[in-house]
Parts: C-alpha cells; structure tokens; sequence
C-alpha cells in the first residue's frame, strides 16, 4: 500500500472535503440575548414574531394595519413562524442574535425562554395600563405558573384553547349513534362507525409529533385523577392512568387507520377532514380546516368526553401570549403594540379568527362566541365548573423533551406493540420526576 | 511569476533574472510575500467558517451545555463522551442505521447510476431528452423531493389508496407507518433523488473515454461485456471512488429527507446519527451533547474515509 506524492495530495484533498462536509456545525455562539434593552423613544419600527403562522396571517395584517393607522410613528415588522418551528427560531435568535420586539409564547415554552432570561417581566406593566383587571384570571394564573417565577408574569395571554372532540355529524345519524358526550359513548361508537376492510373508520389517533398531550386527556379523563402530583411524585403511572392507557391505545388499527401511528396534527386533521373518519380529538384551533372541508353541517364539536358519571377531567391547554423582550431598544413602542393586540376589539377578532377563547374579559361576552358552538361549549365547560383541569408542569424546562422528542417514540412502540402501556408509564413518570426534583432544589437556591 | 516581474522592471535587460526578495513596482511588496497576500482571503474565508465552527463543535463536546438548564452549564470533561459510549443505546442504533442507510444507498445508487449512464451514453433518437429525464430529479430540493413523495405514500391520496380500491392492500395504510418497510420506502425516495448524481458524474468520464479504444477491442474481437470490464470501468475507476466517498459523506449526514419524510421514525427506526444530532440540539436544546455526538461522528467519517482512500488506492497506478 505505498501511496506516491501525488496520491497523498489527492488522498489529503479529498479528506479535507470529506472534513468540511462530514463536520455539521452544532456550534453554539454567545449568548444573543443582547443586554437589556431600553425603552426607545416610542417611534420607529418594532418585529413581531407570530408564533403560529397560517391562518392567523391575515388577522395579524388587520391589527397591524389598525395599530399603525392609530400610531403613525410606529411601523411594525411581522415575521411569521411556523408553530412546530417557533421554539427552534427562538433558541437560534438566543443564540445568534436577532430576537424580536414582540413574540408569540406559549406557555409550553414560556419558562424555557424565562430561564434564559431574555423575556421582560410585564405584571407591573399590565397593572399600570388599561389591561389591569382585562385579563381572564385563570389565563393570567397560567402563564404566572408556566413562568416558574412566583408572581410574575413573563407574557400577556391573548387565547387559551381546549380538547375538543369533533365529530361528523352525518355519519353518526346514519349509525343512529347520540353525540359521544362520555367515554364509553366514545368507545362505543368508534366501533360501530367502522367498517372493517372498507375506508371507514371510527376515530383517527395521533400517533406521531404531539402525541403525549392528547393521550394524557386520554389518560386523566378516564381515570379521574384530577391531579398530576402527589407529594413530589407524578400520577402519571398511577393504575388507573395505566390502565385508561391501555384502553386508549388498543383503538389503534382496531378503529383507527395503522398509518396514524405518523399522524402529527397537520396529517391527522387531513386525514379527518378528507376521509370517512367519525371522530377527532383536536383543539378548537382546526374549527377552520373542518369548516373548509366539510362544510358547517357534516361535523360538531364537543368538550372531551365525561366519565359514565357525568364528572369530566382534562389536562390543561397552553395559553398563548404576547412577550415583551429583554434586547428591544424600543420597548415603549412594543409595550403600545401588545396592549393594543390585547385590547377587547384586537383580542376578540384574533380568536374568532383562530377559534379560541379570548384572555380580554371583555372579549369573552362578544357575540361571535355565542354563534361558534364549539367555543362556546368549550367556555361554559370550563367556566361553569363541570371539569376539572389537571395542571401540566409546563414550568419544567424538561417538560417539552419529556413531552416531545423524549417520548414520542415510545409512544409510537406502545401502538405498535413494542412496548407496554404500564412501561411507557413507568419511563415518562421516572423522567418527570427527576425533572422535578432538579426543579424543586433550583427553587431552594 | 518572477520573470514576469522582472521583465517589467525598468532598467533591467529583457530576460534578465530578477534579484529575489527585490519589490514590485506599486505595490511594495516583494515577490515573495504577494502570494501569501494573495491567498489571505481565502485562507481568512476558511478560519472564520471551517476552522471557527470546527473548533467550537469541538470546544462544546467537552462542556454541559444545555440552553433550558443554564445551572448546570461548565466544563464537562470528556463526560459526554462517557456517556454516549457507555449509556446512550440510541447512540448505537442510530449508528448501526446510518451505517445501514449509507452502505444501502450508495451502492443502489451507483448501480442505477452507472445503467442510466451507460444507457444515455449511447446514441439513439430522443437521447438528450432521455438525459434530461434522467437528471431532472436532481435539481429538485430534498424537501419538494419529500412532499413529492409524502404524496405518493399517502393512505388518503396516495398510491396505497388506488392499491386499496383495486383490492390490494387495505385502507388507511402506509409503507411509512410499518417499521417492516419504512426502510425500502426511504430509501427509494432518496434513490429517485440520488441516482442522477452519479449517472451525470459517470457518463461525464465515461464520454472521455477515447472511442479508438473500442474500436480496437472490436477489430480485436472483444465482446461488449468485455469492454465493460477491461476498458469501461477501469477508465471510471477513480470517479467512482471518489464520487461513492462523496455520497456516503453526504448520505451519512442526510438530515432534510428522512427528517420531513420520517421524522426519525415509526418508534425511532429511521433515526439516523445526524438525526438523533438535531434532535439532541434542537429539540432537546442539549448543545454540549450534540456537539459531543458529532464529533464522534465525524470521527468516524473521517476515519472510514482515510481507510476507505487507502484500500481503493485512489488516484493511483492501475494499469
């Protein structure tokens, strides 16, 4: 194996082309945080970052276009972010540099982004201006808590959604089936709205990206634990929540079609919306997709289902929210955008364009909840006292790995066969808490 | 380069020799340091985006750093490393498929390439709109090449549907959710998208292939299959050395397909090594670790392309 010269010069180029291609640059910059800010002088141009861009494009444009007309001297900039992407973009900009102004935030990710402090606390701001008292209290206790930070609050809420299951309408008139209003109504007709060796199938599962959130629903609305801890231990394996998992998941091929084990909530409401599929578990956030697909008529939307005793229990929904960031140098122009997209007229057309339910009090008494059935069951079922909402610990900055990329995979083996229901408990509640225990000794500091 | 300086320079007779070390007229500089002036850029171009990101990656392998945990941020040693050979088994099934993925596809696409090459190199009517054909699917980008196939595969729309209507094949399926085919349905994806590369690189040596050379294997009786062998491949030897070497880097560290078309999965069966990378980095926001993996992973790229060079005797004698 003697290589001459020549060789060795072509052997060394083609490995340093090798080096530069193999070596995917993980690098991670400093920290782009950018300082802290300042106030600015309430002119010029801010960004905003829209945390689910899509069909909440053209509200954005209304209330921009509104907000500039009322303010010459301010222009804003809107960059529109894909909502599996957001997270991404944020840690990059934390990163690289290039934060926004103003961002979407859900509390999925809100403690994430306070953790690494680039997130300007806005609860003095809120009391001093015209949204004290606006906010609906337990939106403002959602965010308080996803912060991780007391009493503080790191985001103004816009919406909040909930677990909706909808349903078609015309096919379970022709079962002779009644609204699927508690589980085992559910179970019972996702067997008979399928036809074995047809396209018809009784319920579509989410099996893929954000898996883990709707088979806690399912989970913790069957069992009844209306708890996610006991002491510092998390339910989450509890017997009972094992054995509601059981029962979730052998619907899969069963009711279901067996590609759902991919299905992400873009390929899932798809599949819904252009199928003969009779049920969905969604939020009220697919009300539009629905309505473009299937018309007004052919579907409904209820709450998740009750227990056979009429006591419903889900886990809670992210509330979505404006953060005000650390870096702007325009903060005083930023702080005029988000209270004017928070304000009662802002707030309530950009969740009757979304389908959720408003954080403006105000907002909340508006007419076009009344006329959107599924906001408005969704609204009476949480404010009227009939369910009972386990607390996720979005606070956890594991909780989007645990949630997410740690599991889903695993959730995926369930469906398939590949692992237990009582295993997978066992793995996700070992993880949760560990999470917490870090989190708990953090907190002691 | 210094004659023509020297011929320029007043006073000296023409062809005369420069002095070494002497200046040129303007610039100040002499002979000798105007070419490392001249590569500066380049050379600054490569720190600043080769050398800086290499060195960082490297850097990060040896801290904790994860962006959601400042707290527990520092230096980390080689415990990173520790852990992804002791207790990461998603470490070595992500390697064990990406060795699979590699080794499947480049030489799928190496033996498609080469038939396609050899067919459009020979001469018929319609042959350059067949090469057209034939090349097409590489200018389409790895993400419209997944929509293209998520279609395909869709059990709604796609072609398991019309399968399903036709009797074969039930309803509601896809070779995307079944961990016994997810592998073949990648990889034929990844083959419609690969297989141009090579096709174009191989029928452009192949049409620099001296025709006289044929024709005296035919005059001396040499069968096509013989030609194949004794004149074809030998003349591609290195191209398809170095073009194999090229695809395997780049289907080793093949994110944008599998990613968009898989997600890594059914139940973590298509994660390849870069992929568990992302996840690590991106989702998981655990930075020193990914940084740690890749690095690994580029250690093992770089030590199977050495070998690799080595063992095929790249641009060497082979008469």
């Amino acid at each position: 194996m003697t290589v001459s010269k020549v060789n060795r010069g072509r052997t060394a180029a083609a490995v340093s082309l090798t080096t530069v291609l193999a070596l995917a640059a993980t690098a991670c910059g400093d920290d782009g945080s950018g300082g802290s800010g300042s106030e600015g002088s309430g002119k010029g141009e801010i960004t905003l970052w829209d945390n689910n861009t899509g069909e909440r494009r053209d509200i954005w444009a209304q209330i921009i276009k509104d907000f500039e007309s009322q303010n010459k001297d301010i222009k804003v900039k809107y960059v529109g972010l894909p909502i599996d992407q957001v997270q991404q973009k944020y840690d990059t900009a934390i990163d690289g540099g290039g934060l926004p102004d103003v961002g979407g935030v859900g509390t999925a990710y809100l403690s994430n982004l306070v953790v690494r402090e680039v997130l300007e606390p806005v609860g003095d701001r809120v009391e001093a201006g015209p949204l004290k008292g606006k906010l609906v209290p337990s939106m403002v206790e959602s965010v308080k808590a996803a912060g991780g930070r007391g009493d503080e609050m790191y985001s103004v809420p816009s919406s909040t959604n909930n677990g909706t299951l909808w349903y078609r309408t015309d096919l379970f008139s022709r079962a002779g089936l009644e609204p699927p209003t508690t589980w085992p109504a559910f179970y019972e007709a996702a067997e008979k709205l399928t036809e074995p060796g047809t396209d018809r199938f009784g319920y579509t599962i989410r099996g893929g990206a954000g898996s883990i959130a709707p088979a806690l629903d399912a989970m913790y609305g069957q069992s009844g634990i209306t708890s996610f801890w006991k002491g510092d231990k998390t339910t989450v394996n509890d017997p009972k929540n094992v054995a509601a998992l059981e029962k979730y998941v052998a619907l899969y091929k069963k009711v279901t079609p067996s590609a759902d084990v991919n299905n992400d909530f873009i390929k899932m409401v798809a599949q819904y919306d252009n199928g003969s599929i009779g049920m969905l578990m969604h939020n009220l956030a697919s009300y539009q997709d629905h309505v473009k697909s299937l018309g007004k008529e052919k579907f409904k939307g209820l709450p998740y289902p009750a227990q056979a005793n009429g006591e419903r229990v889900q886990v809670s929904n992210p509330v979505d929210g404006l953060g005000l960031f650390k870096n702007s140098e325009n903060k005083a122009a930023a702080w005029k955008f988000i209270e004017f997209a928070a304000s009662h007229k802002s707030n309530s057309a950009w969740n009757e364009s979304a389908g959720s339910i408003p954080a403006n009090t105000d907002a909340a008494s508006d007419s076009w909840i009344q006329q959107a059935e599924p906001t408005a069951a969704a609204m009476k079922a949480l404010s009227d006292g009939s369910t009972k909402i386990v607390d996720l610990p979005y606070y956890l900055p594991d909780w989007n790995t645990i949630s997410k990329s740690g599991n889903e995979p695993n959730f995926q083996k369930v469906l398939l066969g590949d692992m237990s229901a009582q295993e997978f408990a066992d793995k996700v509640a070992g993880e949760l808490n560990a999470a917490q225990a870090e989190w708990n000794e953090q907190m002691k500091k | 380069m210094a004659s023509a300086v020297a011929q320029d320079s007043p006073g000296a007779p023409p062809g005369a020799p420069k002095k070494p070390g002497s200046r040129r007229k303007g610039t100040g500089l002499s002979p000798r340091r105007l070419p490392y002036l001249l590569i500066a850029p380049a050379v600054l171009l490569m720190a600043g985006f080769i050398a800086y990101p290499m060195l960082s990656v490297f850097y990060y392998s040896l801290q904790n750093y994860n962006a959601t945990k400042p707290w527990r941020n520092g230096f980390a040693g080689l415990d990173n490393f520790k852990r992804i050979f002791t207790d990461d088994p998603l470490f070595w099934d992500s390697l064990v498929f990406s060795g699979k993925w590699v080794f499947t596809e480049v030489t799928l696409q190496l033996a498609l390439g080469l038939i396609l090459a050899l067919l459009v190199n020979q001469t018929f009517v319609g042959r350059a709109a067949a090469r057209a054909l034939v090349f097409s699917p590489w200018a389409v980008s790895g993400v419209l090449t997944t929509t293209i196939w998520l279609l395909l595969y869709n059990p709604s729309t796609g072609v398991g549907r019309y399968l399903a209507d036709a009797g074969i094949g039930t309803y509601g399926s896809s070779v995307l959710s079944d961990t016994g085919t997810v592998f073949w349905a990648a990889v034929l994806a990844e083959l419609w998208r690969g297989v141009p590369f090579f096709a174009i690189l191989i029928l452009a040596d192949l049409q620099s292939i001296p025709g006289d050379l044929y024709e005296a294997a035919s005059v001396d009786g040499a069968s096509r299959f013989r030609q194949f062998f004794h004149i074809t491949l030998p003349h591609l030897r290195d191209a398809i050395i170095l073009s194999t070497l090229l695809r395997a880097v780049w289907e080793f560290n093949n994110v944008d397909l599998l990613l968009t078309l898989t997600e890594g999965g059914p139940a973590g069966v298509t994660t390849t090594l870069p992929l568990y990378v992302a996840v690590t980095g991106f989702e998981a926001h655990d930075f020193g670790y990914a940084t740690a993996l890749t690095t690994v992973a580029f250690g093992i790229l770089l030590f199977c392309s050495i070998l690799y060079l080595r063992l095929s005797k790249f641009g060497g004698d082979h008469k």
